[in-house]
C-alpha cells in the first residue's frame, strides 16, 4: 500500500537549543494517492536510543492537519514547539540521548508514516531531581543490604536446625548465609580493624564540568599499618538495563577514568590523625550526570586505602555534573502534597486530586504522599472503561468478596485506574464495554505494579 | 566471540555528510540500528509470515503457544501479533515478584507463560479466553485439561540465514536518516553469523551493535 512521504525540516538544523526555546520549521508532505489523513500529529520531544530500554518524554503536540490528501499534492505544515529542557544531547557507546521533532501522519489500516528531525539540546539548569540527597544514596542502600542480611540470618538462624536434620543435604542452605555473613566480615570489618573508623566526604555533591571536585579523608589507625598506598579514582560511566526479568541485561562502559595517588606506599602510625584533601578536576568536557529510567550517566569517585594481605577499605561516593546555573524546581516538586490534605476536608474534588497524581505519578515520595491524603476520601468518580481482569494478580486487594476489578482510565488526564467492584454490580460493568462510568467511589491505595489508583466502587 | 570483520558494514567508509554533532549521520543513520527498540517499533519490525495470522482463531477455548529458547523471536512474535488483532491484550509474566494482573483480551497473549501459578492459571483457563501464549515449556497438558484445543509452534527453526540477514537489513533500514546508501549486511556475512550464533538471533544483535560502535568510533576519529 503506497503512503505519504513526509519529512521534518527545521529552520534552523544546526542551533543549539536551550530549554523552553521555540524549534521552528515544516513538515513535508508528498502524497503520491488519495488518502484519508486522521490527523497530522507533530510534536516535539526526547528519546534515549541504544543499548537500554527506550525511554522517551512527550513536550507540546499539535494536529496539523486532518482530512484528505489528494494524489501529486506537495503539501508543507509550518511549526513552532518548545524545546523540553533536559535531559542534555548525549551520544555515547551504550546511551543516546537525542531531542526531536517528530510527525505522524494516521492513516487507518497501514502503519502510519513518520518522519523525524533531531536537534541539539544543552540545558543551562539541572532538573530538580538532581539533588544531593540522590546523589549519595549508596549509604541508603548499605542500610538496607543490612537489613536484608540481618533478616537472612535470622531466618536462615531458625531452619539451621531443621536443615541441619537434613544431614550433608542440609548444609549448603546452612553455609550460604554463613558465607554472606564471612563475606560482610572480611570486607567491613576487617578492614576497620586495622584503620579504626575512617570518615571520607565530598564538599559538594553538584559539580559542574570543569569544577572541582573536593573532599577530605580522615583516618586515626588503631595499630601500625603499612599500606601499598591510598587512591582516588573519578569515574565516569554509562549503564544502561535492557530486557526485563529473566532477559534482563545491565550494561556498563566506562568513558572516563583518572586516578591519584593520594599517599604514597608506607605506614600509618597509630593514634595519628591523618587528614587527606581529595581535590580532583572534573573535565570541562564531562558529559552530565543522567538518571533516565533504564539508562544512566554516573559519576562516582571511588577512595581505596590498599593494605598488602588484608581487605582494602572502599568507599564509592556517587556525585552529580550538573550544567552551571542554579537548579530550578519543578512544579511537580513544588507541589505542597499537604495541602492536598487541607484541601480535602474543604471539598477537594476527584478531578483535583488526579490532577495532582498525574503531576508526581513518577515520583514515589510524593505520589505516597498524596494517596495517603485522599485514602479514605469518597468521590464523584468518571472514569472511561479499559477492561475487566481475569485474575487480579498476586497482590490483589480483595476489596469485595468474590467483587470485580476493572481498568480504567480518568478522561483527561488519562490517570490509570483500578475500580474494585462490588459482585452485585458486575453484569452493569460488563454491559458498559469501553464506555464512560461515572458513579461514587473511595479511595482505597495505590497499585505499584500497575501504577493505577486504586478506588473501590459504592453499591 | 568471533574475530569478524562485516565488510560490506565496516569498509563502507563515510556514507554521508551529516552534521558533525550527529555521529550516526557519517553512516546516513540517526542511531545504531541494533540498539533497543520500543515494544511497537519491535512489532513494526518483526519479520513474521502473514500466514500466521491465519493460524490464530479468536473461537473461545483456543491455544497457541510458541515454544523456545531465550533470543529465539518468541516475544518479537507476540508484539507483532498484538499489534494486528485490535481487541488483543499483552501482558508479561516477570521472572522475580508477584504474578501481575491479567485482563480480559481477545486474545490473551502471555508472554513467559511458563511463569504463570496455579491460582492465575485457574483464574485464566476457566474463562476459556482465546490465548496466545509465549512459553520456555509447553502448557499444552494444563490447557487441555481446561477444555482449550492446543496449536504447538516451535520457534528458532525458521532463524536460517537467509533470514538473518532480511531482519538486520530491515533494522538498518529502519535507522536509515535520509536518501542515499546505507550499510548492508552480505548474504555471505549473514552466513558467517549464523554459523556463529545459530539461531539466537539476541546475540547476532548484540555483536553487531558492537560492529557498528566500532566503525562510527572509526569514522569519529578520522574527521
Amino acid at each position: 500500500m503506497s503512503k505519504p512521504k513526509l519529512s521534518v525540516e527545521l529552520t534552523e538544523p544546526d542551533r543549539i537549543f536551550r530549554g523552553g526555546d521555540t524549534v521552528t520549521g515544516v513538515v513535508r508532505v508528498d502524497v503520491d494517492k488519495d488518502i484519508a489523513c486522521n490527523g497530522l500529529v507533530i510534536q516535539i520531544g526526547w528519546r534515549t536510543h541504544g543499548r537500554g530500554n527506550v525511554t522517551s518524554k512527550i513536550g507540546d503536540s499539535v494536529t496539523a492537519f486532518q482530512g484528505q490528501w489528494q494524489e501529486g499534492e506537495s503539501l508543507e505544515y509550518p511549526f513552532e514547539l518548545k524545546a523540553l529542557d533536559w535531559p542534555p544531547t548525549y551520544h555515547g557507546h551504550f546511551l543516546n540521548v537525542d531531542h526531536y521533532v517528530d510527525a505522524r501522519a494516521k492513516i487507518a489500516w497501514s502503519f502510519d508514516p513518520k518522519a523525524s528531525a533531531a536537534f541539539q539540546m544543552v540545558p543551562l539548569q539541572a532538573p530538580a531531581d538532581s539533588s544531593a540527597a540522590k546523589a549519595n544514596s549508596l549509604p541508603a542502600k548499605v542500610f538496607v543490604a543490612l537489613i536484608l542480611m540481618v533478616a537472612m540470618v535470622a531466618v536462615f538462624a531458625g531452619f539451621a536446625g531443621v536443615v541441619l536434620g537434613l544431614g550433608w543435604i542440609g548444609l549448603p542452605f546452612f553455609l550460604l548465609p554463613i558465607g554472606g555473613i564471612g563475606f560482610w566480615f572480611l570486607k567491613n570489618w576487617l578492614p576497620k580493624y586495622l584503620l579504626g573508623n575512617v570518615e571520607c566526604e565530598l564538599s559538594d555533591s553538584l559539580i559542574v564540568p570543569g569544577g572541582s571536585l573536593t573532599g577530605e579523608l580522615v583516618l586515626k589507625p588503631r595499630r601500625s599499618v603499612g599500606i601499598n598506598g591510598i587512591n582516588v579514582k573519578l569515574e565516569g560511566r554509562e549503564q544502561v538495563v535492557s530486557g526485563s526479568g529473566s532477559n534482563k541485561t545491565t550494561h556498563r562502559h566506562v568513558f572516563f577514568e583518572q586516578e591519584e595517588t593520594l599517599r604514597e606506599a608506607g605506614k600509618l602510625m597509630p593514634g595519628t590523625e591523618l587528614r587527606l584533601p581529595i581535590a580532583m578536576e572534573v573535565p570541562s568536557n564531562a558529559p552530565l550526570s543522567l538518571n533516565l529510567a533504564a539508562n544512566e550517566l554516573i559519576w562516582t569517585v571511588v577512595v581505596r586505602i590498599d593494605i598488602p594481605r588484608w581487605p582494602d577499605w572502599v568507599k564509592t561516593m556517587v556525585f552529580q555534573v550538573v550544567p552551571s546555573g542554579e537548579s530550578v524546581t519543578s512544579d511537580a516538586a513544588n507541589l505542597a502534597m499537604p495541602k492536598a490534605g487541607t484541601e480535602s476536608s474543604s471539598g477537594i474534588t476527584f478531578e483535583e486530586s488526579v490532577n495532582h497524581l498525574w503531576q508526581v505519578r513518577a515520583d514515589r515520595d510524593q505520589r505516597d504522599m498524596l494517596v495517603d491524603a485522599i485514602a479514605g476520601l469518597t468521590f464523584s468518580v468518571t472514569a472511561i472503561i479499559e477492561r475487566r481482569l481475569l485474575y487480579g494478580g498476586d497482590h490483589d486487594a480483595n476489596v469485595y468478596p468474590q467483587g470485580h476489578s476493572v481498568w480504567a482510565r480518568f478522561p483527561n488526564p488519562e490517570l490509570p485506574l483500578v475500580l474494585f467492584v462490588p459482585h452485585d454490580m458486575g453484569e452493569e460493568f460488563e454491559q458498559l464495554g469501553r464506555q464512560q462510568w461515572t458513579g461514587q467511589a473511595t479511595v482505597v491505595g495505590w497499585d505499584d505494579d500497575h501504577g493505577r489508583l486504586q478506588l473501590a466502587v459504592e453499591s | 566471540m568471533i574475530d569478524m570483520d562485516l565488510d560490506s558494514v565496516c569498509d563502507a567508509g563515510r556514507l554521508s555528510d551529516g552534521p558533525a554533532w550527529q555521529p550516526w549521520s557519517r553512516l546516513n543513520l540517526f542511531r545504531n540500528p541494533f540498539g533497543e527498540l520500543s515494544i511497537a517499533e519491535r512489532a513494526e519490525l518483526a519479520i513474521v509470515n502473514e500466514n500466521l495470522l491465519d493460524q490464530i482463531t479468536l473461537d473461545l477455548r483456543t491455544a497457541i503457544e510458541f515454544i523456545g529458547d531465550c533470543g529465539r523471536g518468541k516475544s518479537t512474535r507476540l508484539h507483532w501479533l498484538g499489534s494486528r488483532l485490535p481487541q488483543a491484550t499483552y501482558v508479561y509474566l516477570p521472572e522475580e515478584g508477584p504474578v501481575p494482573a491479567i485482563p480480559f483480551g481477545n486474545p490473551l497473549i502471555i508472554d513467559e507463560a511458563q511463569r504463570m501459578n496455579r491460582s492465575a492459571k485457574r483464574s485464566v483457563f476457566a474463562t476459556g479466553v482465546p490465548l496466545i501464549l509465549g512459553t520456555h515449556q509447553s502448557l499444552s497438558r494444563c490447557l487441555r485439561r481446561w477444555g482449550y484445543q492446543v496449536q504447538s509452534v516451535r520457534i528458532g527453526q525458521q532463524n536460517t540465514a537467509s533470514l538473518i540477514q532480511q531482519i538486520l537489513n530491515r533494522r538498518i533500514e529502519a535507522s536509515r536518516s535520509g536518501d542515499g546508501p546505507i550499510p548492508i549486511v552480505s548474504a555471505q556475512e549473514a552466513g558467517w553469523l549464523f554459523d556463529e550464533f545459530g539461531s539466537d538471533l539476541r546475540s547476532v544483535e548484540g555483536f553487531m551493535y558492537e560492529q557498528f560502535q566500532r566503525r562510527i568510533a572509526d569514522l569519529m576519529d578520522r574527521d
